[in-house]
């Protein structure tokens, strides 16, 4: 297992990276003795990039963004912009699983929330809110309720609100995970499309090893649990080219198989620290 | 996740909220704040309590209470389950019951006491009927909802091995619609108490309730205390009680 | 649950008033035919003029009226109570332990047992009944408000947290909203104990009301009376009840199961 700490610049304009998390650790109590879900984690995200992390589930991928994120506390380093968090900002947007959204407000009013917290003036929020709805393709349901949409619709409107407050850093915690595959499919060729745009320094957590491939420029693969990052892929693919080409060329095959085989490594591993336990 | 430790916790706190306000009690009606008419002091309602458990007053009125909120209870649960099952079997007495269930369930109940008062007198007769008629409208309901969903395969499976209707009932579907069933009736047990002692308070006719107000405006604070802290009591250990059966008679199927 | 095509007429408004208009027909030939004494089961026809009587006259409006005044500003200052007692237990621990064995312990307790000490320290009179309803109103509200806040997901607290929700604005915009459903539950449930409570009190002591009406009715044989007054209460909590469902199903239209229960 190498511990792997990445100092590259993406793309080496800033010396700092945006995000620097350093002997990160974070544990649990548990039932009878403390778990450890991260042990000493070390990740650099510099401005711009696009990372995944994937691995088994369960090995505390999901903690670390939380912990990025503010909403929980953990041992260890966690700098952005070189400064130290202090919880939850509009400058690290998150993207949800599941209850992404406010059911009790509209389309329209879900993406107003954050603006209604920042400085501007309420015909800027409107015109915000109505590029957005514009963005992401749901003109005509800005005054549905999220239970009236459905799940891919949903998690539009949630990455549209978290936009709206223009965040330096999105967090996306497995943002496709409840959608069907197809729907998945037009999901991420949103997202990559919003990132092409925005260029937003991107942490997503995912399982699905393809869709790392296809949206990130770098994938950091998590042992089981206590979850240490083990490998690391830089991906450098053409993503100007359709889906369709992209997804049959050798280039794209060879590295998804090699993330795979690392992530199927670990989740055996996993399967036996269940197995004990 | 809840482990003995932390109920012991919460034992322990319960126990201090509850000798906190025993404290306060009886430093407020000793220092004399208040008259010991409103707030007679607590050790005086504790005395007062033996002396009516002692004479054997106490405990004559708790058992006719007890006995006519147990017995309406037990007619409301007869009725009540065959009628939900009757329900949930047959659209057409759903058809029929179902406006009259809907239009007397938000009512309340003790307002028809006066017409069990003026057919069956006051004494016990009317107000275990006037129970098992407020009892029977949350165990129809929670038997009804119950019996409509017990899952259509089981039931069709039964009906392929030739299980006859009447060993249906008792084997597919009461035992699948127990839990939901066992829930209304933890809701009618404090109905079925509520509606004695109330309707002993208003009609008479001897038990908790008729004490309570003979008490009550006799000025006899302490009794009146006694007897109420003996309901909260009660009200209590039934309750517990109910949890037990509860308990030990857990659902023996996944989800229902 | 029903498979209503071909039978959707039996369940339209007019098709489930059918079965009550049968009962009234049923009703009124037993009377007819003098299967019962007739000071017993006054007939429907005395009923329906007695009830008549009374709508014209004041009498029933009055008294009804101060019920339902007793009862609303019971039930919306136990609401209200109990709402901000939910809250409070829901969102801090200490206030939960210590506040939780309490209201469990009087979870028991049957409010209208509460009457006769209400009347010791207040008399008869509109306060008891206040007092009775406000009691009983808070312990559903507490406990389902407090479901309410508690079953909040956590990610929909970082979520808000991360678009800049400061702490003291959670409970209004956050909590307060998940907790909807659960409150209007609680007050369907709260509304039916006001007036449980504002009817008990007034029959056991009281000087107006209509508990008190449909007592008097009876005290003094004026049975038609006192079966009309009864129906005018049964009529009114059905309004009441229906009101509020209304009323929720307007606020909760973007609940996932808004579709109000009927039959409960």
């Amino acid at each position: 297992m190498r511990a792997v700490t990445d100092n590259k610049a993406g793309n080496s304009q800033t010396e700092i990276p945006k995000v620097q998390i350093q002997g990160l650790s974070k544990s649990y109590p548990g039932d009878k003795s403390p778990v450890l879900a991260l042990r000493a984690v070390d990740i650099s995200i510099a401005e711009g990039e696009f990372v995944s992390i994937v691995g088994p589930s369960g090995c505390g991928k999901s903690t670390l963004l939380y912990v990025l994120g503010g909403f929980l506390t953990a041992d260890g380093k966690v700098l952005v912009d070189g400064k130290a968090i202090e919880g939850p900002g509009t400058d690290r947007g998150v993207v949800f699983q599941e209850y992404a959204l406010f059911p009790w407000l509209t389309v329209r009013n879900n993406i107003l929330y954050g603006l209604e917290r920042g400085p501007l003036p309420p015909d800027e929020r409107a015109r915000i809110t109505d590029r957005l709805i514009g963005v992401i393709g749901l003109k005509g349901f800005e005054d549905r309720y999220p239970r009236e949409l459905s799940g891919g619709m949903k998690q539009r409107v949630a990455i549209a609100r978290t936009l709206a407050c223009d965040p330096a850093i999105l967090l996306l915690d497995e943002p496709f995970g409840a959608l069907d595959a197809q729907t998945r499919e037009v999901m991420q060729d949103e997202l990559l499309r919003i990132w092409l745009e925005t260029r937003k320094t991107v942490l997503m957590i995912t399982h699905d090893v393809s869709e790392a491939v296809y949206l990130s420029n770098r994938i950091c693969v998590m042992s089981a649990r206590p979850g240490q990052i083990v490998d690391e892929f830089k991906i450098d693919l053409d993503r100007t080219i359709p889906r369709e080409q992209l997804f049959t060329s050798d280039a794209f095959n060879k590295t998804r198989n090699e993330v795979w085989i690392s992530v199927r490594r670990e989740a055996l591993a996993a399967e036996k620290l269940n197995a004990k336990v | 996740m809840e482990n003995t430790a932390n109920k012991r916790a919460l034992q322990i706190r319960s126990v201090i909220s509850v000798l906190t306000i025993v404290v306060l009690w009886e430093a407020v009606a000793r220092a004399g704040l208040a008259s010991p008419l409103f707030l007679p002091a607590f050790t005086t309602v504790l005395a007062e309590w033996w002396t009516v458990c002692a004479d054997g007053s106490l405990p004559s009125d708790l058992l006719t209470s007890l006995f006519r909120a147990f017995a309406g209870l037990f007619a409301a649960t007869v009725v009540g389950v065959l009628l939900g099952i009757a329900m949930a079997r047959s659209r057409l007495v759903h058809w029929m019951f179902d406006p009259v269930i809907a239009l007397a369930f938000p009512s309340p109940k003790i307002a028809f006491l006066p017409i069990f008062i003026l057919w069956f007198g006051i004494y016990s007769i009317s107000k275990i009927l006037l129970v098992a008629f407020a009892c029977v409208f949350p165990i129809v309901i929670g038997t009804y909802a119950a019996a409509s969903a017990v899952n259509r395969v089981w039931i069709w499976s039964a009906y392929s091995l030739g299980t006859s209707n009447l060993a249906l009932l008792f084997r597919v579907v009461l035992p699948a619609a127990w839990p939901r069933i066992f829930a209304a009736l933890r809701v009618a047990l404090p109905v079925s108490l509520v509606t004695t002692f109330t309707a002993e308070m208003v009609g008479g006719g001897g038990g908790m309730g008729a004490t309570l107000m003979y008490s009550q405006r006799f000025f006899e604070s302490p009794t009146v205390f006694a007897y109420i802290l003996t309901m909260l009591v009660v009200g209590l250990v039934l309750d517990a009680m109910m949890l037990k059966i509860q308990q030990a008679f857990p659902a023996w199927h996944g989800n229902v | 649950m029903q498979r209503s095509d071909r039978r959707s007429v039996f369940w339209s408004p007019a098709g489930r008033i059918v079965p009550l208009i049968v009962i009234c027909l049923i009703w009124q030939a037993v009377s007819a035919a003098k299967l019962v004494d007739p000071s017993f089961l006054p007939s429907p026809v005395r009923v329906g003029y007695a009830m008549y009587d009374l709508l014209a006259g004041r009498e029933i409006r009055d008294n009804l009226l101060v019920t339902l005044a007793r009862a609303a500003i019971g039930l919306v200052l136990g609401s209200a109570a109990g709402i901000w007692l939910g809250l409070m237990m829901a969102r801090s621990e200490r206030f939960r332990a210590y506040a939780a064995p309490i209201v469990g312990g009087t979870y028991s307790l049957p409010k209208s047992a509460l009457i006769p000490l209400l009347i010791l320290w207040f008399g008869i009179g509109t306060a008891t009944t206040v007092c009775a309803v406000f009691l009983a109103c808070l312990l559903p509200m507490v406990v389902n408000t407090s479901q309410g806040v508690a079953s909040t997901p956590r990610v929909l607290v970082w979520g808000a947290e991360a678009l800049g929700t400061r702490p003291r604005e959670m409970l209004l915009r956050v909590f307060l909203p998940h907790a909807l459903p659960d409150i209007f539950t609680g007050l369907r449930v709260a509304l039916g104990f006001s007036f449980v409570l504002a009817i008990s009190s007034e029959m056991i002591a009281a000087t107006n009301g209509i508990g008190k009406l449909i007592f008097m009715y009876g005290e003094n044989g004026a049975y038609d009376y006192m079966f009309a007054a009864i129906g005018c209460v049964v009529v009114v909590a059905f309004l009441a009840d229906r009101l509020l469902l209304v009323l929720t199903g307007k606020c909760l239209r973007w609940h996932e199961s808004t579709v109000s229960q009927v039959a409960s």
